[in-house]
């Protein structure tokens, strides 16, 4: 069976496409990948440098946004409502294998 | 091509991300990185957050993943300690009894916690929080009904006693200053935070310099100054750290309460450079020297040590910032505040949710402390990078947002 893979947009447009291991957050992912997201506060939404943009449609079938990611997020200048997410707080999930998403740019 | 590595000593956060960032900014010569501790190099915040109330023992979250190092060519040596350093002959001597010539030395050796020199500090059952071993020992001695002395107020020992609190042991904690996370935070926060933690049935004694720990083989009581004595089963000694610069002292660096770096993290030895919790530096928005304990200093500073190896433009200096959750509650500070800052008080403490706002020469936003209020922190940390000015009476009104205050002042 092939592995589960998520497609990652970087700040320059370039995609890669990553091995996503199912024990790991999509942050963990991404930075492991060397793909350049700081994740400074180790996936504890506190930092929000591991901002993404994920595709409306594909949002929509995650759970929704805590109170802490919302606030950190809302304040960004990046920010998009309906795609804005903190990749620490995304578990693997089926949902988004195969798609595509975008790093938002650095504050 | 470049035989000699690129040495790195500690492979803390700071360590860590001078490697990952040498590998991503092109780097393409050996990378060694040697740490003392034999684990795969890991997350400090979590050993006295989640780790220590977790009902089943877990590993805090790898700094990276473990086949991460291997697969980036980057050579790792755990549990292997550096020595001594030969200036002359640019090498590093190991514990291993090997020698590492190197191209570059980074020292990321981070700190040590203070010890109090006073008597019993040998007992068992007296320990401090730094490394997994601590964090591990001390959930395990965290059991219902245990004794706990927390001394040192400071961010750790308070998240120390919340956890203990929340594991049913008889928590307290001696403070010699007259409030809590007096060094972080002004009075507001100290309150609301000493409150809360009593809520949860913890105990703080203000005042209080323990003078000697009780105890023939095993610790039994704190005493303090003022003749006080404390039953303890455990006590955890959270009074500050000192940076780890023995290394870099004995090689002759310039040191001074940390090993004294530029802006990009060089030393006195044009072939040394250091960054992270060891380091102390020109601090650039208040032109005084300081050392700072944070994972943000030690990422920025390391990103700032790869630049600079790799001729790679700097970076503007960040802000630095820092968090810590007690009790399930989260403060998070950007900036750093001066005693002499006016700060307003935005939002009713009683809430649960507000932050304080110091404003430097009246009106200008030096630093944010937020209790349970990130989109004022996102929206602080922005404003204070911008060298924004805020209208004091304004800002008080939560249901303003920070950055229309701001915006109003422009
Ligand atoms: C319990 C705890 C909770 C914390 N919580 C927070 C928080 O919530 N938010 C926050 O921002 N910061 C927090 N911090 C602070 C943060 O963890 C540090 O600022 C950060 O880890 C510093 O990184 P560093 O790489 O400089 O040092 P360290 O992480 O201390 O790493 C130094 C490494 O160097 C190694 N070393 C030292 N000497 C040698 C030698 N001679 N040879 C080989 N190896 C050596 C050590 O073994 C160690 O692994 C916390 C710290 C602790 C201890
Ligand atoms: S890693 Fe810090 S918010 Fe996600």
């Amino acid at each position: 069976m092939s592995k589960p893979i998520i497609n990652v947009a970087d700040r320059e447009g370039y995609l890669h496409t990553l091995e996503w291991e199912p024990d790991t957050t999509l942050m963990e992912t991404i930075r492991d990948n060397d793909l350049p997201i700081l994740a400074s506060c180790g996936g504890t939404a506190s930092c929000a440098t591991c901002h993404v943009y994920v595709q409306p449609k594909d949002n929509e079938q995650l759970a929704s946004r805590s109170e802490d990611e919302d606030e950190l997020l809302g304040e960004t200048e990046a920010f998009r409502e309906c795609e804005s997410r903190l990749s620490c707080q995304i578990r693997f999930n089926p949902v988004l294998v195969g798609s595509t998403i975008t790093l938002a740019p650095e504050e | 091509m470049n035989e000699k590595p690129i040495v790195v000593v500690g492979a803390g956060h700071a360590g860590v991300h001078v490697a990952t960032r040498l590998v991503e900014l092109g780097w393409s010569g050996p990378t060694v990185l040697v740490d003392a501790e034999g684990t795969v190099p890991y997350e400090r915040p979590p050993l006295s957050k989640d780790l220590l109330t977790e009902s089943a023992p877990s590993a805090p979250p790898p700094l990276r993943r473990e086949s991460y190092y291997l697969d980036k060519g980057i050579q790792t040596m755990l549990g292997v300690t550096a020595m001594a350093i030969d200036p002359e002959e640019g090498a590093v001597r190991l514990s291993d009894g090997g020698a590492l010539p190197f191209h570059r030395l980074v020292l990321a050796t981070g700190s040590t916690a203070r010890t109090l020199p006073i008597p019993g500090a040998n007992l068992e059952g007296v320990q401090f929080l730094k490394t997994l071993d601590d964090s591990q020992t001390l959930r395990n001695r965290l059991t219902p009904g245990t004794r706990v002395v927390v001394v040192g107020a400071g961010y750790i020992g308070m998240e120390v006693a919340a956890a203990a609190a929340k594991l049913g042991c008889d928590t307290t904690v001696l403070e010699f200053q007259d409030r809590v996370m007096s060094r972080v935070t002004s009075p507001v926060v100290s309150e609301h935070f000493r409150k809360l933690h009593e809520e949860h049935g913890v105990r703080f004694v203000f005042g209080a310099q323990a003078s000697r720990f009780e105890g023939a083989d095993h610790v039994t009581a704190v005493h303090t100054s003022d003749g006080m004595e404390y039953p303890a089963d455990l006590v955890v000694i959270g009074v500050g750290v000192v940076p780890n610069q023995k290394l870099a002292e004995d090689a002759g660096l310039e040191c001074s309460d940390g090993i004294m770096v530029d802006n990009h993290g060089r030393t006195s030895n044009p072939l040394i450079y250091a960054a992270g919790d060891v380091t102390r530096f020109q601090c650039p928005w208040e032109g005084v020297s300081r050392r700072l304990e944070c994972v943000q200093n030690a990422l920025a500073q390391a990103d700032a040590v790869a630049r600079h190896i790799l001729g790679a433009p700097a970076k503007e200096p960040e802000i630095p910032w820092f968090w810590t959750i007690q009790h399930g509650v989260r403060l998070q500070t950007a900036g750093i505040r001066d005693p002499d800052d006016l700060a307003v008080v935005r939002g009713e403490p009683a809430t649960g949710k507000f932050s304080i706002l110091y404003l430097r020469n009246g009106d200008k936003l030096a630093a944010i402390d937020t209790v349970h209020s990130l989109s004022d922190f996102a929206a602080g940390k922005r404003l204070i990078a911008a060298g924004s000015h805020i209208d004091p009476i304004h800002a008080a009104d939560p249901n303003v947002k920070l950055t229309q205050v701001a915006a109003s002042m422009s």
